[in-house]
């Protein structure tokens, strides 16, 4: 008995000693990040362009493309046609034709009346369903359908079926490069689609009865269809809009302000439709992130401008065009891009037939038609920052175990080698639950190539800078509870001399060499 | 375990032969360079501060080793003779049972490599780091066996059931790091293999012990007996074992903005692995148990002689493990008392100071010894407990 109460005594006195983690610190550096941002991958995009030593913006976007699928659609549509015979026919003999009859369809396409359509894509569902007690067949057929000269016609021969369960044939047929007559028997009409239904019975069959409950029907549901072709009046609907859009970046500007030179800008609206086209550009304003509004002022913003029908056909389509050019000594665009308006507002209508059915229903669309909306600007691309400050936050996970292995002191070690005429400085805000912890300051600002000197062997002025970003060990040993990092840049093309901020070009092939390294003081405990 | 201990219970009691309870346990620790400090922070726990570390790096040199052994053993002589005829040769053997655990962990490192773990790669920036020839061998396994004791010379021989805990074999043949100071740019190279077999009990085998005991009569004048014993010589069969072989290299100068923002953190280091020729499987392999050789001279504690000399040498089949020799003298205080003290070379570490004292009573002795009073790099203590009755 003593000698267990011995071994529980010296097992207590054990178990309480608790061993202490293991640890010992040791230093690091990783590379994090080796990079080159340059302007190379917007040459020849339409974005920017060389001219000689200096790099010009030359701007060419299509900001609206719409084709005649976009204006004239025809919802999926299903029409039907049946047959049931009002008294009881008895003693039918096999192969007798009891149905041959023509039914009209109209189209509800709202104001527009379409005369012919040539189909792109899309297919029709064919299902049919006989109720008698013998095989019929069935013919149908789309007069004003066709292809190549050939009218739709299908034919099924369908099994016996009863009232209740009728048999039921079903086929997809795909519809591209049919052309569809909606000008009604007469050719005067719009939106109207025939078919004709053909009822025989089985010529091998029995002798059967056709009784007043047997329904004989086919439905064909049109899907899908997309036109490369039409011919009608395209209606006057209204396309009226209002567009709210954030300029990427611009909303990440906190302060600052940006000048630049002269430039011009030109909207050019097109019409590849054989119609008259009406288009109001209502009001164009910006907001930028310290909510300073700016509207656009032109002669051209405001009233209605009116396209005429674009002419020719087919491959000789010569689309109608109205240029809308915007520039210092017709506008504000200057002013309006300076305020770095983020938050874009623009009102706008677009509006076919402004006068009505004034071409008789002769609005033409082809496969090549196209209403287009193309905005090109051109200026040297030179800005005058002065503290323009882009801040963004990124969520942030560095939760780290202080139990086990883990970082008690880090710095970032920033080697950059920059060619544009920009000095930057950076500020890193580290936030709980968007309520900033620690604010870190950058020990050296990212030096503009303005101070620097021209390399011979590429002939551009550069300035190489090295910037430690310190994170203190009480920062570090927040990382678990901190979720957010804000990260400022303060923008400046301060002149070397005077210290002022001064508009400066941007040279040819400017590039910003970046290495980022992190040096890490870690506590081991493995 | 409970009826092998009703069975020694009921046998102490109705016996009425001779028979011995053996147990010992030992612990050792050492290393030709990393001072003892570093060592025992990992069993004790605690900071290892930058002096420590500094210390042992002016201590080592290019090929260093550091080692562990634990372990514990009970042996069982029992009364029951193998014939109860007394003329026949069997009858002076015994049937004995024992039953052990053992551990073993050796590991053969550069200078460069200990300096890079334990201060990082800031210090040796610019800087062409050896980290080859690294070899990490560990093993644990307990033992139950039985065989047959000599009744005058005490040679036994025992074979042994094996299970195996777990068991790491592993070996870096090539490892280069270089990092740059401007770019801080990694540039790593390694070739090496490992295995682990992790799950327990890992692999099952089967290992003998024998100690043989050989030389001049008892009945002479001045009698000198030997000692060659071999401990866990056997293998186990491993049938869960993970593989792992790399052979590449990769040079890391940083992400690009591009590669940041389109790859995850997991793709980045699949990468890595990759670059490095990073390969795992599970294989089926065989295990070479940590076994131990020793050829020692036999000290006579019924020795008239106050004064006598001992010596030994040893070895284990592990490639971490380095011969060791050791010699003393040996010194009779009293009959009850009697001492030795002595130098040790090899095993894991470097020249040491080796001292035992022995405890004899009616019918138990008492023995402890350690191979490294001096503390120098390591630690060690042996404890023996024998009981005849």
């Amino acid at each position: 008995m003593r000698l267990f109460v011995y071994f529980g005594i010296v097992a207590i006195v054990f178990s309480s000693c608790k061993k202490k983690a293991t640890r010992w610190q040791s230093d690091w550096v990783l590379p994090i990040l080796t990079d080159t941002l340059s302007l190379a991958h917007l040459y020849n995009d339409s974005t920017l362009s060389i001219s000689g030593a200096q790099i010009n913006i030359d701007l060419s976007r299509t900001l609206l493309d719409i084709g005649l699928s976009d204006i004239v659609k025809i919802p999926d549509t299903t029409i039907s046609q049946q047959y049931q015979s009002n008294f009881t026919v008895s003693n039918v003999s096999p192969g007798f034709t009891f149905v041959n009859s023509v039914k009209t369809h109209a189209l509800d396409l709202g104001d527009i009346l379409l005369k012919k359509v040539r189909v792109q894509s899309g297919q029709i569902e064919l299902k049919v369903y006989n109720p008698l007690n013998t095989a019929v067949l069935y013919q149908i057929e789309l007069p004003g359908v066709s292809q190549n000269g050939q009218v739709f016609v299908q034919n099924y021969t369908v099994a016996a079926g009863t009232v209740q369960n009728p048999s039921i044939a079903t086929e997809t047929i795909n519809l591209s490069g049919y052309e569809i007559d909606l000008s009604g028997q007469q050719g005067l009409e719009f939106n109207k689609i025939q078919s004709k239904l053909t009822l025989k019975t089985d010529p091998n069959g029995q002798t059967v009865s056709i009784f007043n409950n047997q329904v004989f029907k086919y439905e064909a549901t049109f899907e899908n269809l997309r036109f490369d072709y039409a011919k009608g009046y395209f209606g006057s609907t209204l396309l009226a809009d209002q567009q709210q859009f954030t300029l990427p970046y611009l909303d990440k500007i906190t302060g600052g302000s940006l000048s630049l030179p002269d430039l011009s800008l030109d909207v050019k609206i097109e019409n590849g439709f054989k119609m008259a086209l009406r288009a109001q550009i209502e009001q164009m304003n910006a907001t930028n992130t310290q909510g300073q509004s700016i509207s656009l002022n032109a002669p051209s913003i405001g009233p209605s401008m009116f396209l005429a029908p674009a002419v020719g056909s087919w491959n000789n389509l010569q689309p109608s065009s109205l240029l809308l050019h915007f520039d210092a000594n017709n506008s504000n665009i200057k002013n309006y891009i300076e305020n770095l308006g983020a938050y874009q507002n623009i009102s706008y209508q677009l509006q076919p037939n402004p006068w009505g059915n004034t071409s008789a229903g002769h609005d033409e669309a082809f496969a090549n038609s196209r209403l287009r909306l193309k905005v090109s600007a051109q200026m040297p691309m030179a800005l005058n920052a002065d503290a323009l400050t882009l801040q963004d936050t990124f969520a942030l996970d560095l939760s780290q175990d202080l139990n086990k292995t883990h970082v008690t002191g880090a710095t970032l070690i920033l080697d950059a080698t920059n060619a544009f005429p920009v000095a930057c400085d950076i500020v890193l805000y580290f936030m709980k639950d968007g309520q900033i912890m620690h604010t870190v300051v950058a020990d050296a600002q990212l030096a503009s190539a303005a101070l620097g000197q021209i390399d011979p062997q590429d002939g551009l002025l550069k300035k190489k800078s090295k910037i430690k970003i310190v994170l203190p060990p009480e920062l570090v040993a927040d990382l678990q509870v901190l979720n957010q990092v804000a990260v400022g840049a303060a923008f400046a093309t301060t002149d070397p001399t005077t210290g002022l901020a001064v508009q400066q070009a941007i040279q040819a092939n400017a590039f910003l060499a970046l290495q980022v390294q992190m040096q890490l003081q870690t506590q081991i405990r493995p | 375990m409970r009826c092998l201990f009703i069975l020694f219970f009921v046998a102490t009691q109705f016996a009425q032969a001779q028979q011995t309870i053996v147990l010992d346990t030992y612990g050792h620790y050492n290393s030709t360079g990393v001072r003892r400090q570093v060592a025992d922070a990992f069993f004790y726990g605690g900071l290892i501060d930058s002096s420590q570390i500094n210390q042992s790096l002016t201590k080592l040199s290019a090929r260093n080793a550091f080692g562990l052994q634990m372990g514990f053993n009970a042996q069982w002589q029992t009364p029951w003779a193998l014939s109860k005829d007394a003329k026949n040769w069997s009858s002076s053997y015994r049937w004995v049972l024992g039953a052990g655990i053992h551990q073993y962990g050796g590991i053969h490192f550069s200078k460069d490599l200990f300096g890079l773990v334990f201060q990082g790669g800031l210090p040796y920036m610019g800087d062409s780091l050896d980290i080859s020839n690294l070899r990490v061998e560990s093993t644990t396994f307990s033992k139950l066996g039985f065989g047959l004791v000599n009744n005058s010379t005490q040679s036994s021989f025992l074979i042994h059931f094996v299970a195996v805990h777990n068991h790491i074999a592993a070996a870096l043949q090539k490892g280069t790091w270089l990092q740059y100071p401007a770019s801080a740019q990694i540039d790593l190279t390694l070739q090496g293999e490992a295995q682990f077999s992790g799950a327990s009990p890992a692999a099952y085998g089967v290992a003998f012990d024998l100690d043989y005991r050989f030389g001049s009569a008892e009945n002479d004048e001045a009698p000198q007996q030997f000692q060659f014993q071999v401990q866990n010589f056997g293998i186990a069969r491993s049938t869960q074992t993970t593989q792992y072989n790399l052979s590449g290299g990769f040079q890391y100068a940083g992400y690009s903005f591009a590669q940041w923002q389109q790859a995850t953190v997991n793709e980045l280091s699949d990468a890595f692995l990759d670059s490095l020729g990073y390969e795992k499987s599970a294989v089926s392999s065989w295990i070479l148990l940590p076994a131990q050789f020793q050829l020692a001279k036999v000290i006579n504690w019924e020795s008239p002689q106050r004064l006598e000399a001992y010596y030994g040498a040893q070895f284990m089949l592990r490639q971490t493990y380095t011969p060791l020799i050791y010699a003393g003298a040996h010194y009779k205080v009293k009959k009850a008392w009697q001492t030795g003290l002595g130098m040790a070379y090899g095993g894991f570490g470097g020249l040491r100071v080796q001292a035992y004292s022995a405890f004899h009573f009616k019918r138990s002795q008492l023995l402890l010894r350690s191979d490294n009073i001096a503390l120098q790099n390591g630690a060690s203590l042996y404890l023996q407990f024998r009981c005849d009755f």
